[in-house]
């Protein structure tokens, strides 16, 4: 049974342990029983020494006598009759919080598994980054599960197995050469055989603690190596299978060997007694304290078996703290360690986890790690002593070194951005207080290497923008997500993108200025008798009443009206007064309802100021805005949680990928074209330079009014990505689209392999030959011909000279080859 | 780059759908769960007939070997009758080769299967969209479509998509 499977097998036992009361209420009653004979005796002997005295209460001396044994009395009955009282109330806390025990227990919040085969995009940097994040450990030769060797482009993995959403994926050796950026082999090692598709297990990026902050993973007892339970009695209780609860001889032998010491070398304390102390007590060391956690170790040795108690101590002991986070019991312990499993830890390691238990801080393996080995190395003599292992075992295992992982930045919370939406995502159908205690696993979409990526983009973006000149407490936020299936792969909610607090990806409503204004121009594409690329409007003043009555009249960035123009120069040059022109030729409504469509969700008022921009969203939701384009026309939710699942591994909530198509596709399509032209000659042709690639990207700039927002949405295919910057506080910052937000999103996809937008045109557009100057059909060897995607029915139907000559060449040919 | 000439009035106004659809939907009040619709139906409505009039008429891309494994483990788990699952790994393939229209069209048949008439619509509709809208897979797309419109009670667009699973295997002319 796998510790996970405890924990969901802890949860399901409420039936059991609901039964157990009954158990434990027989056994319980049956003591009272007991124990009620045992003061009745009592009582009856009362009576008699009270009779006693009454009869001889004559001379002085009896008086007297009498008076300090009445006092006496006095005592015991106060004594009797307080003690019973405190006896049953321990017992109560006792049995009603074992029985009840239900640890909470944190939920585990895993990146995407990597799935590796031939041809996938990545590079060694990447693939190192992954392993990283999932806490494999780089080794000279990969023997144990969760182990990696590599250089060269050639790794070698061993696969931890792990229970996936399809089922349980067993360990797994395998070889991965990287080439050129991608996989170019992968196989079993040694000579072995190809493999189509291996799965690597998730990176654990967070968890979601209880209020308490006790972070824990169940074991049962059968999980635990025998040694650590062996061993755990050799150390800390050797007569914990015989003793009551406390063990006089224990503490006897304890206080010789501190006397012989000259000072406390042992503690007499039992195991039960532990558990009592951690479990029921706070941590004071006085007498009446002592006396409690005695008569309750008393108390749960009777109610309950070795068994019993042993698996609690197991869970319950406190062996180390991360950051707010203390670690209880030995199995987070051995994650938190060794970055694996308890079964699968060598002697050495379970040695230095029981001497923990001693000091969990004075023995930490990362901060003390001398005192740590000397503890590790007289707990395996004292394994020997006790025959748990040879004199030679011991002495060799004495040798090694702790081999404890560096901390992990596996149950911190590193990505606290991206949980931020994974929270939000699972508050629709969870509550909180479940999240933090029902040890749910939750599959996220996070690539922890891409997020790496993105993070880096931002730090070292925002440190350029601070050096050119710009405000040095310029904020910053970014969202990436997968194209077709809308799951986000990375999120970056501040400047500095492990800080917590003010999630500006998520949070921050920001004005989007020209980063809308495609949703213009797809609205006017959707009237092919009446727009095209190469229709031409005029980018002329223009005044609007305002709702409010007040006047509007937008002008352009560079100040200019540049007179008629194609809608394509309107977009890719990002003129206001053109693009206001068009919306109000569309209609501001049609408009809104465009940006609904694609998914904004909140209202958005139907004013024609909004055509430039002037609505506030945030970058996820700007990046929700454009990943149904991106996607062709097909949208989908833009998602971090895939899965959700109990501790043992049932599905509770999947989050499966659903499309919905958008109307007019083929209107979506050849907006797309004019994206790639934004980038190819428009507001962003400095992006390519900035890449240092040339390859087909799809992006649109935003400025806001006095410069102080900075957008960049830009994708590929198969990543579509927002970046923002801008002041928290919204004064003007000097940012334009391509001054700021679209370094950083340059700097992010400089990291990744691009994989250029494709432009196949679905059914309803084509591409044709134009001469854009003319605004005329052309053909393909004609001067200043060019391609361009049209709606059916836009494109024009005149022809310029030279096309007109191809077009009968043409027939002519077509004369012989079939044409309907 | 591939330049495939579109089609007419009927293509539009089969982009129209969605819009009607959501019409006749909002006019039936009461829409009762349709039944599933079984493997077997799908064979024989949705396959053979693809099959068999797509004669000549073939598109057969290369397929990543990484999604062939999947997919070959989701037609075990289909054949099995574990719908869920299928879907599930052809998620997973479709995360790999996101623009499959072999792949699109497949999960198309899975939704078709599980009930999910919507989702089989949109698959299709995507295969469609990315796909060589010619032989075997068009027919396949138009026929999944028809089978969902007809199960979420749109007679006239089921009618209409079976038209146009006719006309995939309609050779058309490659503009140059």
């Amino acid at each position: 049974m796998s510790p996970s499977r405890k924990a969901g097998g802890k949860k399901k036992t409420g039936q059991t342990s609901r039964k157990k009361p009954t158990g434990a209420a027989r056994k319980a009653s049956k003591k009272t029983t007991g124990k009620g004979a045992a003061s009745r005796k009592t009582l009856s002997r009362k009576k008699t020494a009270r009779k006693g005295p009454a009869r001889r209460a004559a001379g002085a001396r009896r008086s007297l006598f009498s008076r300090l044994f009445r006092f006496g009395l006095l005592l015991a009955g106060l004594g009797i009759g307080l003690f019973l009282p405190w006896l049953l109330w321990l017992n109560h806390v006792v049995t009603s919080e074992f029985e009840g025990r239900k640890w909470d227990l944190p939920s585990r919040v895993y990146a995407r598994p990597l799935e590796l085969y031939e041809g996938l995009a990545l590079t060694s940097d990447a693939l190192e980054a992954e392993l990283s994040a999932a806490g494999y450990r780089r080794l000279d030769r990969p023997d144990r599960e969760g182990t990696w060797s590599g250089s060269g482009g050639r790794f070698e993995i061993f696969r931890r197995g792990f229970r996936f959403d399809d089922g349980l994926q067993e360990p797994l050796k395998l070889r991965v050469t990287l080439d050129g950026g991608q996989v170019t082999r992968l196989a079993s090692p040694a000579g072995g055989g190809d493999l189509g598709l291996v799965r690597l297990d998730p990176a654990e990026i967070a968890s979601i603690y209880p209020l308490h902050d006790e972070d824990r993973t169940l074991v049962s007892l059968e999980d635990v190596p025998d040694l650590l339970v062996t061993g755990l009695q050799a150390v800390e209780d050797r007569n914990f299978k015989h003793h009551f609860g406390v063990d006089p001889r224990g503490i006897a032998r304890a206080a010789w060997a501190n006397v012989r010491a000259g000072g406390t070398v042992q503690g007499g304390s039992t195991l039960t007694q532990q558990l009592v102390k951690n479990y029921y007590l706070s941590n004071e060391q006085t007498l009446p304290r002592k006396i409690n956690e005695a008569l309750m170790a008393l108390l749960l040795e009777w109610h309950y078996d070795k068994a019993e108690i042993l698996e609690a101590y197991l869970n319950e002991v406190f062996l180390g703290q991360q950051g707010n986070h203390a670690i209880h019991g030995f199995g987070r312990a051995s994650q938190y360690y060794f970055g694996a499993p308890l079964d699968q830890l060598a002697a050495h390691q379970v040695a230095l986890l029981v001497g923990m238990v001693k000091g969990a801080s004075l023995y930490h393996p990362r901060r003390n790690p001398e005192r740590a080995l000397t503890r590790r190395n007289q707990v395996l003599e004292s394994f020997a002593e006790t025959g748990l292992l040879t004199a030679e075992q011991a002495d060799s295992l004495q040798a090694l070194p702790l081999d404890v992982i560096p901390e992990p930045g596996l149950a911190g919370n590193r990505y606290p951005a991206f949980v931020d939406l994974v929270r939000d995502q699972l508050q629709r159908d969870y509550r909180e207080a479940d999240l933090r205690s029902e040890g749910l696993r939750i599959f996220t979409t996070l690539a922890p290497a891409e997020q790496r990526a993105a993070e880096r983009a931002v730090r070292d973006g925002m440190a350029e923008l601070a050096e050119r000149g710009l405000p040095p407490d310029l904020q910053a936020a970014l969202v990436m997500a997968d194209v077709d299936s809308g799951e986000v792969r990375a999120l970056v909610g501040d400047r500095r993108p492990g800080a917590r607090g003010f999630n500006r990806a998520l949070n921050a409503r920001r004005q989007v200025g020209s980063v809308i204004k495609p949703l213009v121009f797809l609205s006017a594409l959707e009237y092919p008798e009446r727009y095209s690329w190469l229709t031409r409007i005029e980018d002329e003043p223009i005044t609007l009443r305002q709702a409010d009555g007040t006047r509007w009249t937008p002008s352009n960035y560079d100040n200019r009206s540049h007179g008629e123009v194609t809608l394509l120069e309107a977009l890719t040059r990002s003129y206001n007064q053109a693009t206001v022109r068009l919306g109000m030729s569309v209609g501001v409504p049609t408009f809104i309802d465009k940006l609904q469509q694609l998914g904004v969700e909140r209202d958005v008022p139907a004013v024609p100021s909004t055509l430039l921009g002037a609505v506030e969203l945030t970058p996820l939701e700007v990046a929700q805005l454009y990943q149904p384009l991106a996607a062709g026309g097909f949208s989908v939710s833009l998602r971090a949680v895939t899965a959700v699942h109990t501790p043992d591994g049932k599905a509770l909530k999947r989050y499966p990928l659903r499309l919905r198509p958008l109307e007019r596709r083929e209107a979506v399509a050849v907006l797309n074209y004019g994206l790639t032209r934004v980038v190819a000659e428009g507001t962003a042709q400095s992006l390519p330079s900035l890449l240092g690639q040339d390859v087909q990207l799809a992006g649109k700039t935003g400025t806001t009014n006095e410069r102080r927002d900075s957008w960049f949405v830009g994708y590929t295919r198969n990543r579509v990505a927002v970046t923002w910057v801008g002041l928290d506080d919204n004064r003007p910052a000097g940012v334009t689209g391509s001054n700021a937000a679209m370094r950083v999103w340059a700097r992010l996809f400089r990291q990744l392999s691009l994989d250029p937008v494709v432009l196949d045109m679905p059914e309803g557009a084509y591409w044709t030959w134009v001469e854009r100057e003319g605004g005329v059909l052309s053909a393909s060897d004609c001067a200043g011909a060019e391609q361009m995607p049209f709606v059916e029915g836009s494109a024009p139907t005149d022809r310029s000279a030279c096309g007109r000559r191809n077009d009968e060449e043409e027939s002519f040919w077509s004369k012989f080859f079939d044409s309907d | 780059m591939t330049v495939i000439e579109g089609n007419t009035l009927a293509a539009r106004l089969l982009r129209l759908w969605p819009a009607l659809l959501v019409l006749v939907l909002g006019a039936c009040a009461t829409q009762q769960a349709p039944a599933p619709v079984e493997e077997r139906e799908i064979e024989e409505r949705v396959r053979a007939p693809a099959r068999e009039d797509s004669a000549g008429v073939q598109v057969y891309p290369l397929k990543n070997p990484a999604v062939a494994e999947l997919t070959d483990q989701a037609d075990r788990a289909e054949a099995a009758g574990n719908l869920d699952q299928a879907a599930l790994l052809l998620e997973r393939a479709m995360r790999i080769q996101p623009r499959d229209p072999e792949l699109l069209q497949h999960m198309a048949e899975v939704q078709l299967q599980r009930g999910q008439y919507e989702q089989a619509l949109s698959f299709a509709t995507r295969s469609h969209d990315v796909g060589p809208r010619v032989g075997e897979l068009c027919a396949r797309n138009w026929r999944t479509m028809s089978v969902a419109q007809e199960r979420l009670g749109r007679a006239p667009q089921a009618r209409e998509a079976l038209a146009r699973a006719d006309r995939c295997m309609v050779t058309r002319p490659t503009p140059l």
